[in-house]
């Protein structure tokens, strides 16, 4: 990534050294980061193992952990950068949105380095920090449209000017990776079991068709709760009826309706408000069937797209460093009364 | 604490030391067992957001740099979960990034050494050269209490007899009651910390024998300093890595996994 340093050449204070912190949820993670943009490591702890045992990720547990990684993850990720703490020049944490508890532990842990090594602290936004995750693997044309999909977020967020967030949709009830992980339990598939509701949509040769749910026409915002009961439904008149569900052309069904809505929708957003480039991120944009589909409609309309890479789309402290160098070439840092905030608003965090 | 006179007399030790297990902000600087400067603070609940300020103030108003500080000793709960995690967590990386030795100490018996502190300093105090007992006492909701059990003595003798744990005030406060009455040994028996919500379990569990004081106390980090310096001083440190709170119990759904795993 290198050859992308270049925009960051006319950061006012030149060569600097980020570290970042996000645990936001169940991913310990820290990153060193130079000049916003290059990553020299991204070391992520994820819990899933432990949180698989209890169906989802328990709060309490995510916290523990936590403070059981928080330093060999710091250490690991300087080893990893090849970086020592007095290279560091600020430390970037999530301050929000999460799970508090786990929130907490990232938060002080980033608050103590800043005191220690007398250093910037800047609060990031989770959300903010996937967008940005873009700007670690491309530059970001204004004004762009990002799709955010995660296990907690479903957005349509408007940038109109660098660092300037405007939400232009939001879901109503579940995200849509929640909505995932539920119609898998429902396929009786393990935790997390969005990936394995992709693999089986995309091999299946049929398809149950299901409901959309577009809501209001001049809505941009999302309501997957229903499809969720839908294929609950479905699998409820199957199995009245003596058969077993097709599984795999339920998978396909739900696929296919999440994917028309939020596609449609974020193509809607981009011709309204005259996108130069969309931007997809969040964890749920590891899904094939989502970035075939977003692909092929940006191509079509000849706008450009970027996603990152899986890893950059799950929760990393890298996309965190990635949205706090906005805040760093504007001088724009956090006290160390930084709060962890378990809701915490975009569009005030914009620059 | 006569036990902080085996120290080394040759070298100076400087402990900075903090708690956050109950709803007190606690911390100071300690040297050589003794309080150099503390503070103590209620007006935010929550402690992640004024901790590191109140640090920082608290070095820089007495010209202290991270240099000067031999350990860093923090209370390791129990307590609050999320309380304990917040300075545990600065504990820890403080000192990885300072490279500093860390010291965790049991909230409980800092909370107690506090008390004791401040009960031979007031005048009701009797000389007297049987034991005492001091019980801390933090509120853990349902009828509950984080609690132990140490034994003093004004010659300066301080052990532990119960391990820290979460017990039911009623049933402790009544076995500590039938215990000091057949210890002819035990002068002494005083119930310290948060009482408010416990006052009345402690007193329904005194019979006609040794009598159950109360003494409510706040948290003072300058014991949680104190101990951190003779651990120090006896060589112990934590591994900063591994080193986590002390809950005491398994969080409410691993205990759930585990029941559900035996069949109950």
């Amino acid at each position: 990534m290198n050859e992308q340093r270049d925009t960051s050449a006319d950061s006012p204070k030149g060569d600097y050294v980020l570290l970042a912190i996000e645990t936001s949820c169940d991913e310990t993670s820290v990153a060193v980061v130079r000049n916003g943009r290059e990553i020299l490591s991204n070391v992520i702890s994820s819990q899933i193992e432990t949180h698989k045992q209890f169906g989802g990720v328990v709060p309490e547990i995510a916290s523990r952990k936590h403070v059981e990684s928080i330093t060999i993850i710091l250490e690991e990720a300087l080893r990893e950068a090849n970086t020592s703490l007095e290279d560091i020049d600020a430390v970037a944490v999530t301050q929000g949105p999460g799970l508090i508890g786990a929130l907490l532990v990232g938060v002080v842990a980033a608050k103590s380095v800043a005191l220690a090594l007398d250093v910037p602290l800047i609060g990031t936004h989770h959300i903010a920090g996937h967008i940005y995750a873009n700007h670690l693997i491309g530059d970001i044309v204004y004004p762009a449209i990002a799709l955010v999909v995660s296990g907690g977020h479903t957005e349509i967020v408007l940038l109109e000017s660098e660092g300037k967030f405007r939400i232009i949709g939001r879901t109503r009830d579940d995200a849509v990776g929640e909505a995932y992980d539920k119609v898998a339990r429902a396929l009786q598939f393990p935790y997390p079991g969005g990936p394995y509701v992709d693999k089986l949509a995309q091999e299946a040769t049929e398809e149950v068709v299901l409901p959309r749910s577009w809501l209001e026409p001049d809505s941009y915002d999302f309501s997957f709760s229903g499809l969720k009961s839908a294929v609950l439904s479905e699998i409820n008149r199957s199995r009245m009826k003596g058969e077993s569900p097709d599984f795999s052309a339920l998978a396909r069904g739900f696929q296919q309706s999440v994917i028309d809505v939020v596609t449609g929708k974020a193509i809607k957003a981009a011709k309204e408000f005259g996108a130069r480039q969309m931007l997809l991120c969040g964890g749920v944009a590891a899904n094939r069937g989502l970035r075939e589909r977003l692909s092929s409609l940006c191509e079509e309309m000849g706008l450009p797209l970027l996603i990152p890479p899986n890893k950059l789309c799950t929760d990393n402290a890298a996309m965190i460093a990635a949205a706090a160098d906005l805040k760093w070439r504007r001088g724009q840092f956090s006290s160390l009364d930084l709060k962890a905030e378990p809701i915490l608003s975009l569009e005030d965090w914009s620059v | 604490m006569k036990a902080v006179e085996k120290k080394n007399e040759d070298s100076a030790v400087t402990v900075l030391s903090f708690d956050t297990s109950t709803a007190a902000f606690a911390a100071a600087i300690v040297r050589n067992g003794e309080r150099m400067d503390s503070t103590v603070s209620f007006t935010e609940r929550n402690h992640s957001v004024r901790i590191l300020s109140e640090i920082k103030d608290l070095l820089s108003r007495n010209g202290i740099q991270s240099k000067d500080l031999d350990a860093i000793a923090v209370g390791q709960g129990p307590g609050s979960y999320t309380g304990v995690r917040i300075a545990v967590t600065v504990a820890k990386t403080l000192a990885w990034t300072w490279n500093k030795p860390l010291v965790g100490v049991s909230s409980l018996e800092s909370l107690a050494l506090g008390a004791w502190n401040s009960l031979q300093k007031s005048d009701e105090y009797m000389a007297d050269e049987r034991k005492i007992w001091i019980v801390p006492v933090m509120d853990a909701r349902r009828g509950q209490v984080y609690t132990s059990r140490y034994e003093a003595t004004t010659s300066g003798e301080w052990s532990r007899i119960d391990s820290d744990g979460i017990r039911l005030i009623a049933d402790w406060a009544k076995r500590i009651e039938e215990e000091a009455t057949t210890d002819s040994q035990v002068a002494e028996v005083w119930f310290v910390g948060d009482l408010a919500v416990h006052q009345s379990a402690i007193e329904l569990a005194e019979q006609s024998g040794a009598r159950l004081r109360t003494m409510s106390f706040d948290m003072d980090a300058e014991a949680v300093g104190q101990l951190g310096e003779i651990r120090f001083r006896q060589g112990e440190r934590a591994d900063i890595h591994t080193f986590v709170p002390n809950y005491t119990q398994l969080a409410e759904a691993e205990a759930k996994l585990l029941a559900a795993s035996r069949g109950e």
